[in-house]
């Protein structure tokens, strides 16, 4: 599974996340910052990830969403990490 | 203590009614005596395990939702959909459908009071709203997916304390309205719709807020519903619209029912002062305890005491008293004989809107003071359905000994029940609720006579 397929992936959980903005969905890169760019509740971080572990089937460790970085950059290279541990 | 240059108006109302499209919808079944109450299906799902099967409850498509399960915890409501776009996407993320309910209650109430933006986001803005249970239909699948399925915690998501914490509904609509004042939630049973109301009326009268968003809410829940059928204490054996009668002498328990009920208060003189529509005037407040040791059993000393409380000297006699009548055995009788005991034996008429749409537990104060809002619009007072047949032979504990109560059977006392609807001058309602734990709450609203 490459960066763009991850990407492409989390897209498709962030249209199911009604507290973003859905009107910037699309235009989504990996530059994006999912707090500053998207307006995304700090609360919401945990649902995408727990979204993302189902999707990609992988299970992140709670030091590595402890640590997670605001850009979808960020969340790509946790699950390309975990996908490597699987 | 109390101000007594400050008054309390009430400007605005609203919630969600059981069958009806709107408050306007609500009133025109209420007065036209109709039941509000019906099978309720998803108790019927569960056969011989649930005794009574009858609710005034209320669907997400009836309020214009749709519940987004989630796709990764079974069972799990991942947020809902406001079909009618009243309330943000992000507020709804935060909500369970009772506080949704609250939120678009407090849209109306606020709509029908007329205030601005800069109003209702003031320092001098609370909200006071509170529910009866907890966010039963958001922790059952969360605990499940836990504990029984052995899911991560994280499953659950980021909204489980958010919508089930116990002031949920106070906090989703200060997130909504935005009001700088004060956001908090009163919780006393089946007192709690009136509670908070009186709460928020005691903010006002004492010069501590200058308006309020208060009221009770009842998100509907079989959880809910499951706990009071397991206590027997429900209605069974008669039609949806026969199962409520309160004071009636075959009445055999309560009618679990769900809603909301907002109201905006505001202090009089500044309601006045921008021609605000006024529904009416909070006259006293006054709540306490049984102070008997006993959680369930309802005190005629400690309603007695309540009478004593919210009337003191005024002087006030009630055109009408929306009681709590709630259709139990023992909560009807010693009901009407404290009030009878402090009014007398005419002069006045007895309202149990309970017999039209059940119990609404967190939710019923708050509701049934629409309701008594209602009566004083329209000069109506709302009858006690179903009260067919009232005893003719003394309740058992009218006999024992140390009864200080009135003696007569509630027999005695048939032309204070009205069955249906009438037209009659009402200046003044009393409206009276309790709940376990002993306590016992009343509020005296008039009409605007000034």
């Amino acid at each position: 599974m490459d960066r763009q397929e991850i990407l492409e992936g989390l897209k498709e959980i962030l249209q199911t996340t009604r507290t973003i903005n859905q009107s910037k969905v699309p235009g989504i890169t990996e530059e994006t910052d999912f707090i500053a760019d998207l307006n995304t509740p700090s609360t919401e971080m945990i649902n995408i990830a727990a979204k993302a572990e189902q999707k990609f089937k992988i299970e992140f460790d709670d030091d590595d969403i402890d640590g997670l970085g605001s850009k979808v950059k960020d969340f790509i290279d946790l699950v390309i990490k975990a996908k490597a541990r699987a | 203590m109390q101000s007594r240059e400050r008054k309390v108006a009430v400007v605005g109302m609203g919630g969600a009614f059981p069958t009806c499209s709107g408050l306007a919808d609500f009133s025109e079944k209420l007065f036209s005596n109709k039941s509000l109450i019906r099978e309720w299906d998803e108790a019927l799902a569960h056969g011989k395990n649930i005794r009574s099967t009858v609710s005034g409850f209320i669907t997400e498509a009836e309020m214009g939702l749709e519940t987004i399960y989630s796709t990764i915890a079974e069972n799990y409501p991942e947020t809902y959909i406001d079909k009618l776009e009243r309330i943000p996407d992000a507020n709804l993320a935060t909500a369970d459908v009772g506080s949704i309910w609250a939120m678009l209650g407090s849209l109306d109430a606020i709509k029908m009071a007329g205030w601005t933006s800069e109003e209702t986001e003031s320092e001098q803005t609370g909200v006071i709203v509170g529910s009866g249970g907890a966010g039963h239909v958001i922790l059952r699948p969360a605990w499940h997916n836990f504990f029984e399925l052995g899911r991560k915690t994280r499953v659950a998501g980021s909204h489980n304390v958010d919508r089930a914490m116990v002031y949920r509904d106070a906090a989703n609509v200060s997130c909504l309205i935005k009001n700088k004042g004060i956001c908090e939630a009163i919780g006393s049973a089946c007192a709690t719709g009136l509670g908070n109301i009186g709460y928020a009326y005691r903010l006002i009268k004492f010069g501590v807020q200058d308006r309020a968003i208060a009221g009770g809410v009842e998100g509907t829940s079989l959880e809910t519903f499951i706990g009071f059928d397991a206590m027997q204490v429900l209605s069974r054996g008669f039609t949806p619209q026969e199962s409520s009668r309160p004071f009636d002498v075959n009445r055999n328990g309560f009618v679990c029912s769900f809603g909301a009920g907002i109201v905006a208060l505001e202090e009089y003189e500044l309601a006045k002062a921008r021609g605000a529509n006024i529904l009416g005037v909070i006259d006293n407040y006054f709540n306490n305890s049984d102070g008997d040791g006993n959680m369930f059993f309802p005190s005629f000393a400690g309603q007695k005491r309540l009478w004593k409380g919210l009337l003191g000297n005024s002087g006030l006699k009630p055109d009408v008293v929306k009681v709590h009548g709630t259709s139990t055995p023992v909560g009807d009788s010693i009901e009407l004989l404290s009030v009878v005991d402090t009014l007398g034996e005419e002069g006045y008429h007895i309202s149990a809107p309970k017999s039209q749409f059940g119990h609404m537990l967190g939710a019923a104060g708050a509701v049934e003071f629409v309701t008594a809002l209602l009566m004083l619009q329209e000069q109506k007072v709302l009858p006690c359905l179903n009260s067919l047949n009232l005893n003719t032979e003394p309740e058992q504990f009218q006999k024992n000994e140390g009864w200080e109560g009135p003696v007569k059977p509630l027999a005695a006392y048939r032309d204070l029940l009205p069955q249906q609807s009438f037209a009659k001058k009402i200046n003044s309602i009393v409206c009276l609720n309790y709940g376990f734990g002993g306590t016992n709450s009343a509020i005296a609203v008039s009409k605007d006579n000034a």
